[in-house]
């Protein structure tokens, strides 16, 4: 919660000016410790490039985020969150990503009932040695948000 | 209403229950009362009038564990009586239901599918009613016209929890919706759409469909269809339905060694 109190700072602040014309969209980034974060180490650690608009915010297991942490982001301005934690089966703490495999897409639902489009949402797995899948995801997902456009909720509160 | 005095008595004079939590009748309005002797029982009425008594009765539960008491359940209160004994909160070993069928002027007004729970002592049994209320035409909208649609309910709201209060499954001791974090104290309308999703998010797989919560709501937002929503997005994925068996958890209260639908 704190780190999230936290982002909402750089939420506002970070504004990235790569093409002056385009839309850059505010993703906040759920990465489990264990082979998410890793996964995003290893994209920079291998040198791949992807968009800067991803704000990673690490927590210890995919099943730790609550779909509270995923409402605030919204709340606060996100244009997209994205859940990444392991492979199903591969969980650090054995079955934790079952959780978040049930999870999500509820909140998906939810979230499309309230008219916010369901693709806002992101779920992904990716070990710690998949950098180059982990750049490919956020490269892919940026470009799904951005052709979204801006969430609804921007400037709501 | 007869039969379920007389019962009550009956119950109460063979020390079967400590008390029976019903409605009595006073000054003319029918409230929630634990009657514990046979007197004063001309008093218990049935009528259409409802409450969270089973909310009530986790509380009273909670309180004496060891005692048993008896409750007066319509087939929403049944159903709920399930799914928190399911959550640890009552045990129905401890407990002796009365069962009463709801009239059919009232089943029409709450919309209920099974208004008469699975015994019952007083009334007939009332045609279920069928159909999503709401639900088709909200799902109809385009989606930005249903963001608005959404907003503009939730801009209603005056932050008095009513839903909260009513709803027969909100029985933990520290609210998710006074955090001050996620809703910020001191703010009506509080923050939209958050402080209703999060509530929204805590009623899957537990939620009954009773309806108290939009009986409470005093601006009229329509939260139980997005409940009943989710109610159907939890059948969808992982048919399980709140309510209907003392078998079984909802999906979502357990890690479980599958992600999806297998695990029932």
């Amino acid at each position: 919660m704190r780190v999230l109190a936290h982002a909402r700072g750089s939420i506002t602040k970070t504004v990235i000016q790569k093409g002056q014309n385009q839309f850059n969209p505010i993703i906040i980034g759920f990465l489990c410790t264990w082979c998410s974060y890793a996964g995003a180490d290893q994209a920079g650690v291998s040198r791949r490039e992807y968009p800067p608009n991803i704000l990673p915010i690490r927590v210890m297991c995919s099943g730790r985020i609550s779909p509270h942490h995923i409402l605030k982001a919204f709340q606060m301005g996100a244009d997209g969150v994205l859940v990444a934690g392991c492979h199903l089966g591969e969980c650090h703490y054995i079955r934790g990503n079952y959780m978040t495999a049930k999870r999500i897409p509820v909140v998906k639902e939810l979230l499309s009932f309230m008219g916010l489009s369901p693709q806002r949402l992101g779920l992904t797995w990716v070990s710690a040695s998949e950098g180059d899948r982990f750049a490919a995801v956020v490269r892919e997902f940026t470009e799904q948000i951005r052709e979204l456009g801006p969430s609804p909720l921007r400037g709501v509160s | 209403m007869e039969a379920l005095r007389a019962k009550v008595a009956q119950l109460l004079k063979e020390k079967a229950i400590s008390g029976f939590l019903g409605l009595k009748l006073e000054h003319g309005h029918p409230s929630p009362f634990l009657f514990t002797g046979e007197e004063g029982l001309d008093l218990l009425v049935v009528s259409d009038t409802r409450f969270p008594l089973t909310k009530l009765l986790q509380r009273l539960t909670s309180k004496y564990p060891e005692e048993k008491f008896g409750v007066m359940v319509r087939g929403c209160d049944e159903r709920s009586l399930i799914e928190l004994h399911k959550d640890n909160q009552v045990n129905l070993e401890h407990l002796v239901t009365v069962g009463v069928a709801c009239s059919q002027e009232l089943a029409q007004r709450c919309g209920c599918k099974v208004p008469y729970p699975s015994q019952f002592e007083v009334g007939e049994p009332a045609t279920g009613v069928e159909g999503g209320g709401e639900l088709e035409s909200i799902e109809g909208m385009a989606e930005d016209e249903r963001f608005n649609f959404w907003m503009e309910q939730f801009g209603k709201c005056i932050k008095c929890y009513g839903c909260r209060n009513s709803c027969p499954l909100c029985y933990c001791s520290e609210c998710t919706l006074e955090d001050s974090f996620l809703v910020p104290p001191g703010e009506t309308p509080p923050k939209a759409p958050i402080f209703h999703l999060i509530r929204a998010f805590h009623t899957v797989g537990r939620c009954i469909d009773c309806g108290l919560c939009e009986e409470a709501c005093p601006v009229g937002i329509p939260l139980r269809t997005i409940y009943k929503k989710l109610g159907q997005v939890v059948s969808e994925l992982f048919g399980y339905s709140p309510g209907k068996e003392v078998e079984g958890r909802s999906p979502l209260s357990f890690l479980g060694e599958k992600p999806f639908k297998e695990q029932g």
